[in-house]
């Protein structure tokens, strides 16, 4: 059923330039006898395969996406799904059992013990759910450790990592241990050593699953407010769908082991790919995801005010409610897309398919 | 924090003043050896004391009622005890205790410990074995007596626990060599100065486990057992003790562990059995024979402490098993045991006295002594000098006198001053602390002066200082390594254990059948016994690494090496700070001992006061050993608690 489920791909900042990162058909399998479970897998011996995963676990499963520059890639998907196991395979923290891998058109997979350090040093950073910080460095030396196993100058390393450190707003803690900071900190300590080095490519684990609710909005602010600045290429880990849905261009939706779906957050609100998914957009805020995109309808001749197609649910329902009857759907460009009625923003603020 | 700063103030003071003392020790015409008349004579008023003891023992109140009927009641209980295991006829021994290991452990154990006990009476051991077993029987009941109650009582007063914390500290950290010149003197001659010596040693332990087991017992579990209404005398007995029989039953396993290793260095004030053999066949230069005592000896070892282990996990096996899987499905065979063992043990015991049997057959003598000292002396002529390559243990064992123990003698007694010495010591403290312990250093090594005891302290501080150098150099990186590779520890892990389970005194043995008599042997004996907590906790501070921080380090491309130096190693440190403390204490245990084959220093001096019954110089070693294992002990802990990051 999940294999004949479509993964589409929606559209994103840059959607036509070369993708950051690939990964295609990526396997993993925990056990002594990874290959051959593999291989049973995919010739699809169901038999076979049911002896062999015995003392296996297939933690990922046939996962194929890409991630465009500067574009902010979220996974989501309940514990257990094979998230963590997916995220480490891209720097091979954790070997892949098959697959390919490439991060700015160099293949990971191919790479030698050599190759893959220098891509960990320069082109990949890591946030981590319970920081990883070390307990024995001040923030400021935690900070400039990516710089520091690279071999940078001390007085060079340190200024980058104090600049780092500004900018998330810890200016003042630079020789403090990181233990006496909130975890809030703590996790802004993280961020500046994954920024110090200034990857390609940032990769975060449940970066905020271990913050308080308050202190998690706020650094998922902090998130979209570096990103604005950096326009960094992120893959990001949740099994928050609410922050899936905040902080992603597109999310990937993960089950046990599989992407069931991958879409812009307005696809996949609007349009789940069957029930697993449907669930978690039940509560979902369908006003502040859905545009005047998805809900334009194709009529002709319609005398109507203009809204840019990218207005969201939440204001054309206010337009509605102050008297308009129908809107005319513009792209930024003019070309007209359709029309929007309140029968159209009502059924898609009640969760049900545009017709 | 102001501490440390007082402290970091306190060390810049300290090392200036070494520098200026150092100074004036090799500008001007220096300092001269610590001054003779600073000796506070410790030793005429300790020996006048002895006097007065003797003379008054028969007369004074204090030995009427206080040490006299004590003695007398330990003593009966040793002749109780060695009277009934040397009276049972040896297959009626044997007997029992294979059933006792059946029971708790299983068939592998059995076996060890049957082949075990033949062995002993094959060597012709079998009575030194069971008078061992007696006075151990006794020691540890009543090492138990004392430390399990007041372990309870530990656990349920916070006072008491801080009372008796520094004080147990005080008794683990000092070598037990240094207790058995004071019991001596006041539990008499004979066998009870050894009960007593050996109690003193093996209490610290079962106080302890049995304040963490009561400690650690589920904080739920006791609100539910007064919520039903609990006493605190029934919360006690139907709660917390069996919840904490597992820590309890460790402890006890530790107790004997404990008890073993000393009963054998109680040889030397008149315990006799398999100590004294190993003891006096040493002195004589009997290889065979102290190694036939010695292999008795780790054989009594293993037979107790994995009969005793199996105990305790059994106890922990049934509360984690449940009583369904565990307790209940053993139950029939302990019925069946109830009526088995006793039965067989009559017939065994009539058979036995009808035929005459009872103590093990002289005839049956098996003569390894023999092989072994022709081995050793083949190994004398071809492994001292092997050809004329410069090889052999003849000049390893000159390479470590000359390069490494002479220089290191001569530096401590004589190249730097006393007072330099004391300043550093004042430093370090400082530094490592703060006031208190720069005190409680200087102070020490003063004593020591005080004591009349500089040079030979200096000369044992040089070997405790090389076997712990070598140690460290090789416990490292094999600590690291077995972190590494899980098949490395594999490898390593039994031979650690068994390494941990011989009494310190029997190492010296195989040394000596390689390195002749001298100083040397003593360091290398050291070296081995020293080895396994290094190794250990160096491996246990590296696992101990949180994995996420690990994984962070890898994640930003650090190489191995990278990974190791400036991850890894720092945050194991703490651990791997108080393995290096174990190494020190383990290794000054030993080079003292190692007073017996020729090491020199505070050891000999130690031998010759109790061989003599000179108690006061005895005493005067005994407090300079005493000090030189507490100061290191102080600055490590001080070292590895600072080092801890705060969580
Ligand atoms: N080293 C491992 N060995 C065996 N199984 C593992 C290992 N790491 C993860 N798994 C299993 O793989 C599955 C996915 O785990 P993970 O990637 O951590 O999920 P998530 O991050 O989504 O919670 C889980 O079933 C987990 O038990
Ligand atoms: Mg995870």
């Amino acid at each position: 059923m999940v294999d004949a489920m479509s993964i589409k791909s929606g559209l994103s900042p840059g959607a036509d330039s070369e993708p950051k990162v690939v990964v295609r058909n990526l396997w993993k399998v925990f056990g002594p006898h990874a290959q051959r479970v593999l291989a049973a897998l995919q010739s699809g011996d169901s038999k076979q395969q049911a002896a062999l995963e015995g003392g296996h676990v297939v933690a990922v499963r046939d996962a194929t996406f890409s991630v465009q520059p500067g574009e902010i890639f979220v996974i989501m998907g309940l514990s257990g799904s094979g998230k963590s196991t997916l995220v480490r395979c891209i720097s091979r923290l954790i070997e892949p059992t098959g697959g390919y891998i490439a991060v700015g058109g160099a293949e990971v997979t191919a790479m030698d013990a050599a190759q893959l350090m220098q891509l960990r040093r320069h082109s990949l950073s890591m946030v981590f759910q319970h920081f990883g910080l070390f307990p024995h460095r001040t923030v400021l030396q935690n900070a400039a450790y990516g710089l520091e196993v690279q071999g940078v100058p001390l007085a060079q390393r340190e200024a980058r990592a104090r600049e780092m450190l500004e900018l998330v707003g810890l200016a003042g803690w630079a020789d403090s241990r990181p233990q006496r900071l909130s975890g809030g900190m703590q996790q802004r300590v993280g961020l500046a050593r994954a920024l110090a080095v200034d990857p390609a490519v940032l990769l975060c684990d449940e970066p905020f699953s271990a913050l308080d609710p308050l202190i998690r909005r706020d650094m998922q602010d902090e998130l979209l407010r570096l990103q604005q600045m950096m326009h960094k290429t992120i893959l990001f880990i949740t099994h928050d769908f609410l922050e899936a849905l905040k902080l992603g261009d597109r999310i990937a939706i993960m089950k046990d082991g599989r992407l069931v779906q991958v879409g812009t957050p307005e696809e996949i609100v609007s349009n789940p790919a069957g029930d697993y998914v449907r669930e978690f957009t039940r509560d979902a805020p369908r006003a502040k995801v859905i545009t005047a995109r998805s809900l334009a309808q194709a009529r002709a001749g319609v005398e109507a005010p203009a809204v840019a197609a990218s207005t969201r649910l939440e204001e054309l329902l206010q337009r509605m409610a102050a008297g308009e009857t129908q809107l005319c759907v513009r792209e930024e460009d003019g070309t007209l897309l359709g029309v929007v009625d309140q029968a159209a923003v009502l059924r898609a603020l009640a969760g049900a398919a545009p017709r | 924090m102001a501490a440390v700063n007082a402290g970091r103030w306190l060390a810049l003071c300290a090392g200036a003043a070494a520098a200026v003392l150092l100074g004036i020790h090799f500008i001007g015409s220096g300092f001269g050896p610590f001054p003779v008349e600073w000796n506070i004579g410790l030793r005429q008023p300790i020996d006048g004391f002895q006097s007065w003891v003797i003379g008054n023992r028969s007369t004074h109140p204090i030995f009427l009622f206080v040490f006299g009927p004590f003695s007398a009641f330990v003593d009966w209980g040793l002749r109780a005890a060695e009277n009934i295991l040397l009276w049972l006829p040896w297959p009626v021994t044997v007997w029992l205790f294979a059933a006792l290991a059946w029971q708790v452990a299983n068939w592998r154990i059995t076996v060890v410990t049957v082949c075990g006990l033949l062995f002993m009476g094959l060597m012709g051991l079998w009575e030194q074995s069971m008078q061992t077993l007696a006075l151990m029987v006794i020691a540890v009941s009543l090492s138990l007596l004392v430390s399990v109650p007041l372990g309870i009582l530990a656990a349920r007063h916070a006072h008491l626990q801080q009372i008796l914390r520094p004080i147990l500290d005080l008794m683990q950290t000092m070598p037990a060599f240094v207790y058995l010149i004071p019991v001596l003197l006041f539990f008499g001659v004979a066998r009870v100065p050894s009960v007593v010596a050996t109690m003193i040693y093996a209490i610290p332990p079962g106080i302890r486990l049995t304040e963490l087991g009561l400690r650690q017992v589920s904080p739920p579990v006791v609100e539910a057992a007064r919520a039903f209404g609990a006493t605190r005398r029934q919360l006690l007995w139907h709660v917390q003790l069996p919840l904490a029989l597992p820590a309890i039953m460790a402890g006890v396993n530790q107790t004997i562990m404990m008890a073993l290793s000393i009963v054998i260095i109680a040889a030397l004030i008149g315990a006799g059995g398999l100590g004294r053999e190993v003891l006096v066949a040493l002195q004589r230069l009997q290889v065979g024979r102290a190694l036939e005592a010695g292999l008795a000896v780790v054989l009594l070892a293993i037979i107790m402490d994995r009969i005793s282990d199996a105990l305790a996990n059994r106890q922990s096996e049934i509360y984690v098993a449940g009583a369904n899987t565990g307790y209940a499905a053993k139950r029939p065979a302990w019925q069946r045991a109830r009526i088995v063992v006793p039965l067989v043990a009559a017939v065994l015991l009539l058979a036995a006295l009808v035929l005459g049997v009872q103590s093990f057959p002289e005839a049956a003598r098996l003569p390894l002594y023999q092989p072994v000292d022709v081995a050793v002396g083949w190994m004398r002529d071809n492994l001292y000098r092997i050809g004329n390559s410069g090889w052999g243990t003849g000049p390893l064992s000159d390479l470590i006198t000359i390069r490494m123990l002479d220089p290191l003698r001569a530096l401590f007694a004589h190249g730097l001053a006393w007072p330099v010495q004391v300043a550093l010591a004042v430093c370090a403290g400082a530094a490592l602390s703060g006031f208190p312990l720069a005190l409680q250093a200087g102070l020490g090594l003063f004593a020591i002066g005080m004591l009349g005891m500089w040079e030979l302290a200096m000369d044992t501080v040089s070997q405790v200082v090389v076997a712990v150098a070598i140690s460290i150099v090789l416990a490292v990186p094999l600590g690291i390594w077995a972190a590494r590779s899980a098949w490395v520890d594999a490898l390593l892990r039994p031979i650690l254990d068994t390494l941990q389970t011989i009494p310190s005194f029997v190492f010296l043995v195989p040394v000596i059948m390689l390195f002749n008599v001298g100083r040397v042997p003593g360091v290398i004996a050291s070296v081995l016994y020293a080895l396994p907590p290094g190794i250990r906790l160096t491996t246990l501070g590296l696992r101990q690494v949180n994995d996420e921080v690990r994984e962070a380090a890898r994640a930003f491309g650090s190489s191995s090496w990278q990974l190791l130096t400036k991850v890894e190693l720092p945050l194991a440190l703490p651990s791997i700070l108080l393995g290096i403390n174990q190494v020190i204490m383990m290794a000054l245990a030993m080079v003292v001992i190692s007073g017996l084959v020729g090491g020199a220093g505070l050891g000999l001096e130690a031998v010759i006061g109790l061989a003599k019954g000179q108690t006061g110089r005895g005493i005067e070693a005994g407090l300079a050993i005493a000090i030189l294992a507490i100061i290191p002990d102080r600055m490590l802990h001080a070292a590895a608690h600072r080092l801890q990051p705060p969580v």
